[in-house]
């Protein structure tokens, strides 16, 4: 059997995994044995494409071909199409959901053509358990320059000069925590790579992990050089387990190829990084938990006034602590440097942001787009608007700690400063589509029951408040809401916010503040007229009937 | 030892240098409420409720240590909004029934509310915590209950001292409690963490009355 040279991906991604994309696997896999395709085809796993709604998928190249929803029977169908006259399986194409017409090759999907992929140019494309994959895309020549051609102070300032936030949420620029670091007293220094991602509803980390482990070990090890660490962790929850195993094989390959442990490539620098699982507690995503859960103790932030971690970190020493997505951002700032970096983005937001989009979403999935982008633009042009023709009611950013922004500030662009002024926040890059059949006060009532849950019970605004909350949100989905606990809500919302001793609680009211603040009837429908305007809240439907 | 000048509700106050404003106010006899502050202890900042205002901003007066030509105000509305609806909160979420509590009259939540003139009558209308939550009564020594237990760390830190830790935080949310690790305990039995409780969550064991009581009491 003639057939061309040929590359078949098949995403392995824990969507598609969870979607029989294994299964996938292996009979592409012996139907290549059986058919002597060895010499032809290649068949490789990859990490996500990011289209999780369409999994499992699988892309044929060079062609370009995007196969979705793809099963083991389509299996032969695929082989067809192989050969020489063989044509692509159109019933595989994605299909426009505006005018269902196929779509053959993945550039031309609006899904991929509207977004901007460089953090993860290789997510989807690369076997993430290869390193040779890496290797062909360019990888480690970032950590080759930086080791060779720059000093640690040059490091240090193109980051700088690159603009680049910390991605984790909280949008601290990065090169200036590293540079606080590097001048901090103390031996000996270390590294930390934050992947507790623990927002219900966010992926990106886990995605970035799954998809381009090296990436992430390339920007700690050139963050390690410039600061001078010679110890590392990447801190993933043990919730993420085939996160640990690639990054585990990505450790031990790196290792063998001389990129990590002593002397890396030559140059007298040495530098090794270990997995730590976490226990899944949401609040050792907090810099001083994640430090005092990786010693061993109860990760429980430290209250402010305190030296920054930077200063006094992980065993007391200074410690460098940045999300996933931040450290696979450094390859990029070095090797193609910080113009074009910063060319990207709005002012004081550099470069680019990815988001899980999920939720009511017709293409829920990971998504990279340049920073000040419009959320109509991420929404109804990338995601596909609002499936089943309902209509767009809120859009949640930001995790549980994030607010929720309704329709009218969709042309708001997406940014850091943009957010945090609409009530709401970057966060770890969640972004939950809600459409007119969700019920805004059950919203708040979800999001602040996983905050009073995951709060580390240690001050009382934090502890008692969010439950406070809840209660008196829960009252409210049954028909049991008194005409005050509207201010009570406003009140001790802000009290909660103002007073707790971490970013924990001082964001947990958000949910509630801004669904009050956009969505203000809903409250008031559920209270006065005792009616869930949604016909969400169980109880106050059975009211309706009964009357 | 450096001596320094600051202003607290504008008196002016002579302060050693590296005291924090909560123990700097309680010398000078101006009353900051607290409740996980314990003379001779490292402060938790964990209450919120001996927050100040130094400069505009909310501040917990325990962890700021003092500089020249601080101006801090104790008494400001932020201030006392916020000590107000944490101690309301706290109230709707205690255990409420001072009259079977050991701690009442010697109880620091109890001080704090006549101090601050917050009464379980006049607080707005929360809702009170619906779920009784079980007394632990495994320790030997003491019984504890979590539905009056403010977390306030005084006792797991008391403890720390004397013997490495009998006593921590176990749970998480709101679930937080304390635990006392059962057989596994190293606890010397000194019971310094019942007396620096501040309220009635660690109490004695109670002493069993005895099965049958003699009705007449006969002398030889």
């Amino acid at each position: 059997m003639f057939v061309k040279q040929r590359t078949i991906s098949v995403c392995q991604g824990t969507g598609c995994i969870s979607g029989g994309a294994e299964q996938v696997y292996s009979f592409l896999d012996a139907g290549i044995d059986k058919l002597h395709l060895r010499d032809s085809v290649y068949l490789k796993r990859s990490g996500c494409h990011g289209f999780c709604q369409r999994g499992p998928l699988v892309t044929v190249e060079p062609e370009g071909i995007f196969y979705s929803k793809v099963t083991p029977e389509d299996v032969p169908a695929i082989f067809q199409s192989l050969l020489a006259e063989g044509k692509p399986v159109e019933r595989l194409f994605y299909r426009d959901p505006a005018t269902s017409r196929p779509i053959a090759h993945y550039r031309d999907i609006p899904f991929y053509s509207k977004q901007q992929r460089t953090v993860l140019r290789n997510c989807g494309n690369i076997d993430p358990e290869r390193i040779d994959d890496y290797l062909a895309t360019g990888g480690y020549q970032a950590l080759h320059r930086a080791l060779f051609e720059m000093p640690s102070e040059r490091i240090i300032d193109e980051v700088k000069r690159s603009g680049l936030r910390g991605l984790g949420g909280a949008g601290f620029p990065t090169g200036q925590k590293w540079e606080a670091c590097r001048q901090a007293a103390g031996a000996p220094k270390y590294v930390i790579c934050n992947g507790d991602e623990g927002d219900p509803g966010a992926f990106q980390d886990r995605s970035v992990m799954e998809g381009d482990p090296h990436s992430v070990l390339e920007g700690m090890i050139i963050a390690a050089f410039a600061i001078g660490a010679q110890r590392g962790f990447v801190y993933v929850r043990a919730e993420y387990p085939l996160a640990v195993k690639r990054l585990k094989i990505a450790i031990a390959q790196a290792k063998e190829r001389g990129f990590l442990g002593q002397d890396i490539l030559g140059s007298g620098f040495g530098f090794d990084i270990e997995v730590f699982q976490g226990a899944g507690a949401f609040v050792c995503g907090e810099s001083t938990a994640l430090v005092l859960s990786i010693e061993g103790r109860r990760g429980m932030p430290k209250p402010l006034p305190r030296p920054r971690t930077t200063e006094v970190g992980l065993w007391g020493k200074p410690t460098l602590l940045n999300n996933v997505k931040t450290f696979a951002n450094i390859p990029l700032v070095i090797s193609r440097g910080s113009a074009w970096f910063a060319s990207r983005g709005t002012g004081k937001s550099k470069g680019t942001a990815i988001f899980s989009l999920t939720g009511k979403i017709a293409n829920s999935g990971l998504i990279e787009v340049p920073m000040g982008v419009k959320l109509r633009e991420i929404i109804f042009d990338i995601g596909g608007g609002v499936p089943n023709g309902k209509a767009f009611k809120a859009v949640q950013t930001g995790g549980p700690s994030g607010g929720c922004l309704p329709a009218t500030l969709l042309d708001m662009p997406v940014d850091f400063d943009s957010l945090v002024a609409a009530g709401s926040m970057m966060g770890s890059g969640g972004m939950v589509v809600m459409d007119e059949d969700t019920c805004m006060v059950d919203v708040a009532r979800y999001f602040l029951d996983f905050t009073c849950r995951e709060s580390c019970g240690q001050c009382i605004p934090c502890r008692v408040g969010t439950k406070q909350m809840f209660d008196i949100l829960d009252d409210i989905t049954r028909g049991q809401g008194r005409p005050e606990d509207i201010d009570l809500l406003l009140e001790f919302g802000e009290v909660v916010a103002r007073t707790s001793l971490c970013g924990l609680g001082q964001s947990a009211p958000n949910p509630v503040l801004t669904t009050i603040r956009y969505f203000r009837d809903e409250y008031e429908a559920h209270i006065y007229k005792k009616r869930c305007p949604a016909g969400v809240c169980p109880e106050l439907i059975a009211k309706v009937g009964a009357d | 030892m450096e001596e320094i000048g600051l202003t607290i509700d504008g008196l002016d106050i002579v302060a050693e240098k590296g005291n924090n404003i909560l123990e700097v106010a309680l010398k000078n006899n101006i009353y900051i409420p607290h409740l996980c502050y314990y003379p001779g202890l490292k402060p938790s900042g964990a209450c919120r409720l001996c927050v100040v205002e130094v400069g505009g901003e909310l501040m917990p007066s325990c962890l700021v240590p003092v500089v020249p030509r601080m101006v801090v105000t104790t008494n400001t509305p932020q201030v006392e909004r916020a000590r107000r609806a944490i101690v309301e909160l706290l109230i709707a979420d205690h255990h409420y029934d001072c009259r079977h509590c050991q701690a009442s009259g010697h109880c620091e939540l109890q001080r704090i509310m006549a101090r601050l003139h917050i009464s379980v009558k006049q607080m707005r209308p929360l809702r009170w915590a619906r779920k009784e939550i079980p007394q632990d009564t495994s320790h030997p020594l003491f019984d504890y209950d979590p539905g009056r237990c403010v977390l306030c760390s005084i006792c797991v830190k008391t403890c720390e001292r004397v013997s490495s830790g009998t006593i921590n935080f176990v749970g998480r949310g709101y679930g937080t409690k304390l635990g006392f690790f059962g057989d596994k305990s190293r606890c010397e039995s000194c019971r310094g963490c019942v007396e620096s409780c501040p309220v009635g969550a660690l109490v004695p064991k109670s002493t069993l009355p005895p099965s049958t009581e003699p009705s007449v009491t006969t002398g030889l």
